[in-house]
């Protein structure tokens, strides 16, 4: 019987690696995403808009004090900013005061511009400061003070009581494929999820099983099974061409919201199946009609099955690429309109993808990863935290 | 007609009670009450009981619009899958119809895409989505269905808590991630093993693939092992059977058509998938694949690779291939809601 021992042996070894295998995967795939992206994580990274953003502001002057510096940094009192010296943009300002006449300046068209800290001065009035950059040395610390007191000279050598001002607010960070990512998520849940919600509601609580019944089903379960490249080409010609809405938010989220039926459906009625028959009896019994039985026992206690469908689906449109790529576009821009000319955006993960394919910058396209799997990594507890108590509160859990 | 609903115990006060009702609420007495005749108890009093029905008979046609709506949005599916469908084929099929069709058998045959000189041949795209897709099922199967067998029979509980959440966040991962996974180990790694110049290759694909499907192997094929009765496994170990034995000898067979379930969905996602694959096969426009070191391009990537600006002709070649695509992807489905239905039935 050694032979028989041995072949146990060998197939339980076979177990053990595959599973350590699969386990080992992820540690690999998500290490490799964290430390290659880490360098690209920081503050400026998650709170900057994407790309540089150039604003002609005129501002009012204050009286001048005295301008002191220090540590290659220096105080312009006729601005209430402090400057330091930025060998990519010129003029960093590194500090602002409360009462600094640029939190009021007013950009070319008139409309209010609030500089804030982290923006950079190119240019004072007529002085080019970007353009002597490249005379710089940036290790030349005598150089770069005389550069920041030149500046401080140009502002207090204004004879007027206003300068203009090129104020360049620094991108680089994901912002903008943020927002659009939020905007993606509510406009498909808030379409997909009342839809998907009604459909597993009559699947479940009206349809007798039949001919109607059965072609629902036959159709949620192909849909679940059509990739989304082909949802992709589906919204790209109907949405984006015949219906005229271009690469936009809308048709994204339109062709998202079909992806997204069958996860809300199936879940939701998975759910709603598991409600105990008496439930209903019971409200029925007591003189509830059909419709007050749904939406007063039935819907509240698939509560918590339809938030893990939300969830679910949160995480879906947060992953989604092929079908976005072809109905929302790759411009790093929030969205301005639901439809049309400035509606398109793109998504975190799209910009990823773009960042590695067209850019090369597999740092940045990781560093957006990291966000992405924190996101997963959330929704993942969550749904599971929602499905314990849900459980536990059945009394359906040992 | 209207005398039969409040009985005949009405008495001189619920008489006046009426006339007020009804002179406050013109024309709504004389309709309601037809329908609602004989339905409210003796004695009771009539103002209450004509409220009671005024609101049935709302709440009846409230009941039947409110149905009708959940029926629509349950429509909706269908007319989806309906709309795909149509839109895709009459799009992919245009270029092969009329005075200046396309021949479909050089679309078929065809092993060159070179859209400037219009030249369109997918042949080269199919055996790479085939072939890519095979060899992701050779691997992520067996990975798969062992790991769900150590999840199932053989983990202590406290590594199944480790193990399980693993294969649910590999699951969640963005595809796109998947490529960067690819494009930053997988295909550095083949660049120092491989014969040819670049990494990009068949075998990174199928690498990257099996990775892919292996969550969805896993999970289904874990639930129908679970589904097994235990009277099979204590059957099979008291008749003097190893553990193992009884694993591959009862159980996955018990299990079988779970797990073939499993491969059929990881057959789907696999030549489906477009994005990981896109940043990993190098997308030649025209060659077989000769070895696993050569550059592929599935037909997932053909379409995501032009649609964005491609016009005309051309954009309709890529319908074309995404209904060749779609093709495929139906037979996965029928396969799959076959398979399902049978072990329903069981």
């Amino acid at each position: 019987m050694l032979s028989r021992k041995v072949k146990d042996n060998i197939i339980k070894v076979l177990i053990y690696l595959s599973a350590a295998a699969t386990v080992g995967i992820l540690a690999i795939i998500i290490g490799f995403i964290f430390i290659k992206g880490i360098p690209g994580i920081s503050i400026n990274f998650l709170t900057r808009g994407y790309e540089d953003k150039t604003t002609y502001v005129t501002t009012e002057l204050l009286e001048a004090s005295e301008d002191t510096g220090n540590d290659g940094e220096v105080y312009v009192s006729r601005l209430g900013i402090t400057l330091a010296f930025d060998g990519e943009n010129a003029l960093a300002i590194t500090e602002i005061d409360k009462d600094s006449p640029l939190k009021k300046a007013v950009d070319e068209n008139g409309n209010t511009y609030e500089v804030k800290k982290g923006d950079a001065i190119t240019r004072i009035g007529r002085y080019k400061a970007s353009s002597e950059l490249k005379d710089i040395d940036a290790e030349d610390e005598k150089a770069k003070a005389e550069f920041l007191q030149k500046a401080v000279d140009e502002v207090n050598g204004q004879e007027d009581p206003t300068v203009k001002l090129k104020v360049v607010r620094i991108g680089g960070g994901i912002v903008p494929m943020a927002v659009t990512t939020l905007y993606m998520i509510a406009l498909s849940l808030l379409i997909a999820g009342p839809i998907g919600i009604l459909a597993a509601v009559y699947l479940n609580e009206y349809a007798k099983p039949g001919k109607i019944m059965s072609v629902i089903h036959f159709a949620i379960q192909n849909l679940a099974g059509i990739p989304s490249i082909i949802y992709g080409l589906f919204g790209s010609l109907f949405f984006v061409q015949i219906l005229k809405m271009q690469y936009s938010l809308l048709a994204g989220a339109l062709t998202v919201s079909i992806i997204l039926l069958p996860t809300i459906i199936t879940t939701t009625e998975e759910t709603l199946k598991a409600i105990p028959n008496t439930y209903r009896e019971s409200s029925l019994g007591l003189g509830a009609t059909q419709l007050q039985t749904i939406s007063r026992v039935v819907l509240p206690n698939a509560l918590p099955g339809i938030l893990v469908a939300i969830l679910l689906s949160i995480g879906r449109i947060v992953g989604e690429s092929a079908a976005l790529l072809l109905t929302a576009g790759t411009v790093a821009q929030i969205p301005q309109a639901l439809f049309g000319n400035s509606a398109s955006g793109a998504t975190l993960t799209i910009k990823a993808y773009t960042l590695m394919k067209e850019e090369n910058n597999l740092t940045s396209a990781c560093a957006i990863g990291i966000v992405l799997i924190v996101i997963i990594v959330l929704i993942n507890v969550a749904s599971k935290l929602i499905t314990n108590k849900f459980l536990a509160k059945k009394g359906l859990q040992k | 007609m209207e005398n039969g609903i409040v009985s005949s115990s009405r008495t001189d006060d619920n008489k006046l009670n009426i006339e007020k009702w009804k002179a406050k609420n013109p024309g709504k007495l004389d309709t309601d009450s037809n329908d609602y005749e004989g339905s409210c108890q003796e004695g009771s009093e009539p103002g209450i009981s004509l409220q009671y029905m005024r609101r049935n008979v709302k709440r009846d046609i409230m009941e039947k619009v409110v149905e009708a709506i959940f029926l629509l949005c349950a429509l909706v599916g269908v007319v989806s899958v309906a709309a795909i469908i149509v839109f895709v084929f009459v799009k992919g099929t245009r270029p092969f119809v009329g005075a200046d069709a396309y021949s479909l058998r050089d679309f078929l045959t065809g092993t060159v895409w070179a859209p400037g000189n219009g030249v369109y041949g997918i042949f080269y795209m199919i055996t790479a989505s085939i072939l890519s897709t095979a060899g992701a099922i050779l691997i992520g199967v067996p990975v798969g269905v062992l790991t769900a067998v150590f999840i199932a029979e053989v983990a202590p509980e406290g590594i199944v808590k480790i193990v399980k959440p693993a294969i649910e966040i590999l699951a969640g991962i963005p595809s796109v991630l998947y490529g960067a996974f690819g494009l930053g180990v997988v295909v550095p790694m083949i660049m120092k093993v491989t014969p040819q110049v670049q990494g990009q290759s068949l075998l990174a694909v199928i690498i990257v693939l099996s990775i892919m499907i292996l969550p969805t192997i896993v999970s289904l094929s874990e639930s129908a092992i679970r589904a097994v009765p235990k009277a099979y496994r204590e059957a099979s170990l008291g008749i003097g059977a190893s553990k193992v034995q009884t694993i591959f000898k009862v159980v996955l067979p018990a299990a079988k058509s779970g797990v073939l379930s499993a491969t059929v969905l990881g057959i789907g996602r696999a030549i489906g998938e477009t994005m990981a694959v896109m940043m990993i096969a190098g997308n030649p426009t025209a060659g077989m694949p000769e070895s696993i070191w050569s550059m592929v391009r599935p037909l997932t990537t053909n379409i995501a690779m032009e649609m964005s600006y491609a016009s005309g002709r051309q954009s309709e070649m890529l319908f074309a291939t995404g209904v060749v695509l779609f093709l495929f992807i139906m037979m996965v489905n029928m396969t799959l809601i076959k398979l399902t239905q049978k072990a329903g039935e069981k």
